[in-house]
């Protein structure tokens, strides 16, 4: 295969290395939209990447409150570890600091039926110093953990499933403005169920390789390979001709499918709002047991 | 195919409807069912002569008794999986020490629905047992897990003894509720006096009896949209306990008591 034009973009021959991830779903509601959204912007708040926050963590999609557990309106946030166990530490920790403390939220198990499971309530009733009590409600154990407000209400366990972390599609135009431009529209289109997109915006623009051309001990770099700014210093560019800027767009999601079917919608989406440049990260296809070629994502969505 | 049982005759005393719980019915065929016998009085009485059976034990475990029970005792005690729907008024003890499973009663119960025997300290361990219309006295004594839900009101009593587990009556919770309750809760739709060994602690919206109303609606109750978004007037108790059981009175925000 080689590479294709799409809309205005030249799409190049490569493919993303994604790899497999433990990920769980929690569905944060509250009195308003607003307060739930402030839990889970908190929540999701430097999940950025596992290499330096332990977890990646972002919005999936708001939920209506025909949606949730409590007939409120809520937000479902996706996280993403390495392994069951990170998963369940980062939980922990995520919910006790950034949902418990938001006022008028409740928390929920957005992945029941899972064979495994992280303890949550089961945990973090011991904020409640021994008054914390519980309910057994339709089978499912919650608990109620008094706080100033009132009382938190929070799932005993979290189901944890087998996600994709580390999809991604690089987008370039001519300048900082178009990419940036091109790199939205792709989110936009790219967002939706089973996807988190961890980035601030869900835009990476210091993506990274793995270790260091200068360092032993750095365990990750800038993609020199990708800064326009280097591109006569070094041998190895992949930054084409004309392209003064380039995004990257990372993807976790729930299923290899997932992860594929946003990458075609985020290509097409850039190929139509100014990219001139489309193309992917990966490692040379020795770390990721995923492979996401581009050339399998040229018929639209 | 669901089994139903739908009443012919009255029977001549009291009947011990115990047997008749979805798991023991299992795979039994409508002649089977009938030629089950149920202690009536000092005597014995075959299911069959009292109900027409159709249908036959299924696997999803599903029972439907129709008719007028009243005279019906232990509907549903000690199951502990299934489901029973029952189309009619019943006696007492309906789900007594019951241990999962639903049982949905269109109907009025008897006293000590969901109770436990007299000398078992606990009652109902699990599952969830809803009325569409009220129940009579002792509700949940001696409740150890689980939902009790009622349309109507209970009668005296309720939740005597109770040790966890939750009892709601959308129509108010009756006289003399939560004697001795360590830390059940037990939720009031209407106004009501708790006992002295009571405190008033606080109002607020109580999120997880937010999601027991919804639960109950799904089962069947008429739960009034005011209740799930409305404020609650918590009441701690029993202080001669644990003062770790509540009960809950809706505050529709006319009448402020302390």
């Amino acid at each position: 295969m080689s590479g294709y034009r799409l809309g205005s973009a030249e799409v190049a021959d490569t493919f993303a290395e994604a790899f497999p991830m433990r990920y769980t779903r929690i569905l944060i509601t509250a009195a308003t939209d607003a307060w739930a959204l402030e839990a889970a912007r908190s929540m999701t708040g430097f999940a950025t990447s596992v290499i330096g926050c332990k977890c990646e963590a972002a919005i999936e999609r708001s939920l209506t409150s025909a949606e949730t557990p409590d007939g409120r309106p809520g937000i479902a946030v996706l996280l993403f570890a390495m392994d069951r166990e990170g998963v369940g530490k980062r939980v922990l920790e995520r919910v006790g600091q950034s949902v418990m403390t938001c006022p008028t939220t409740a928390c929920f198990d957005g992945l029941e039926g899972e064979d495994k499971t992280v303890p949550l309530g089961a945990s973090l009733r011991y904020f409640g110093d021994g008054f914390q009590a519980s309910k057994v409600i339709a089978g499912k154990r919650f608990w109620r953990i008094p706080v100033m407000e009132g009382e938190f209400l929070v799932c005993e366990s979290v189901g944890v499933g087998r996600g994709v972390g580390g999809g991604n599609v690089v987008i370039g135009a001519g300048d900082e403005d178009a990419a940036l431009a091109a790199a939205l529209a792709a989110v936009e289109a790219m967002r939706g169920a089973g996807i988190a997109l961890p980035f601030p915006g869900g835009i990476v623009r210091s993506g990274s390789k793995v270790g260091s051309v200068t360092s032993k001990s750095m365990p990750a770099s800038t993609n020199h390979q990708m800064a326009p700014t280097l591109r006569v210093q070094v041998d190895d560019t992949l930054v084409p001709d004309g392209v003064g800027a380039m995004f990257e767009i990372v993807i976790d999601g729930v299923s290899e499918d997932a992860v594929r079917e946003a990458m075609r919608r985020g290509l097409h989406a850039a190929s139509g709002a100014g990219a001139t440049h489309l193309t992917a990260a990966n490692f040379g296809g020795k770390l990721g047991q995923f492979h996401f070629p581009l050339s399998e994502l040229r018929d639209p969505p | 195919m669901t089994l139903t049982l739908a009443l012919r005759t009255q029977p001549p005393a009291r009947v011990l409807a115990a047997p008749m719980i979805p798991e023991r019915l299992r795979g039994l065929n409508a002649s089977a069912v009938a030629a089950l016998d149920l202690g009536c009085g000092g005597e014995t009485v075959a299911v069959g002569d009292l109900f027409a059976v159709s249908g036959a034990g299924t696997e999803e475990e599903e029972l439907v008794l129709a008719g007028d029970l009243r005279r019906f005792d232990g509907i549903g005690a000690c199951m502990s999986s299934g489901e029973i729907e029952v189309r009619g008024d019943v006696g007492a003890w309906a789900g007594a020490e019951m241990s999962g499973g639903v049982v949905r009663i269109f109907g009025d119960a008897g006293a000590r629905l969901g109770a436990a025997y007299p000398g078992a300290r606990a009652g109902m361990t699990g599952g969830e047992i809803v009325v569409s219309g009220d129940a009579g006295e002792e509700a949940g004594a001696g409740m150890r897990r689980g939902l009790v839900a009622v349309g109507g009101r209970t009668g005296a009593g309720a939740g005597l003894r109770m040790l966890a587990g939750t009892v709601i009556a959308l129509g108010g919770i009756g006289a003399e509720a939560g004697l001795g309750n360590k830390r059940g809760s037990l939720v009031s739709g209407r106004p009501m006096e708790p006992l002295p060994a009571y405190a008033f602690a606080t109002r607020f919206r109580p999120p997880a009896l937010r999601l027991q109303l919804r639960r109950a609606r799904e089962l069947g109750l008429n739960v009034d949209e005011a209740l799930l978004r409305g404020v609650w007037a918590r009441w701690s108790g029993d202080r001669t306990e644990l003062t770790r059981g509540e009960i809950l009175i809706f505050d529709d925000g006319e009448e402020r008591r302390e």
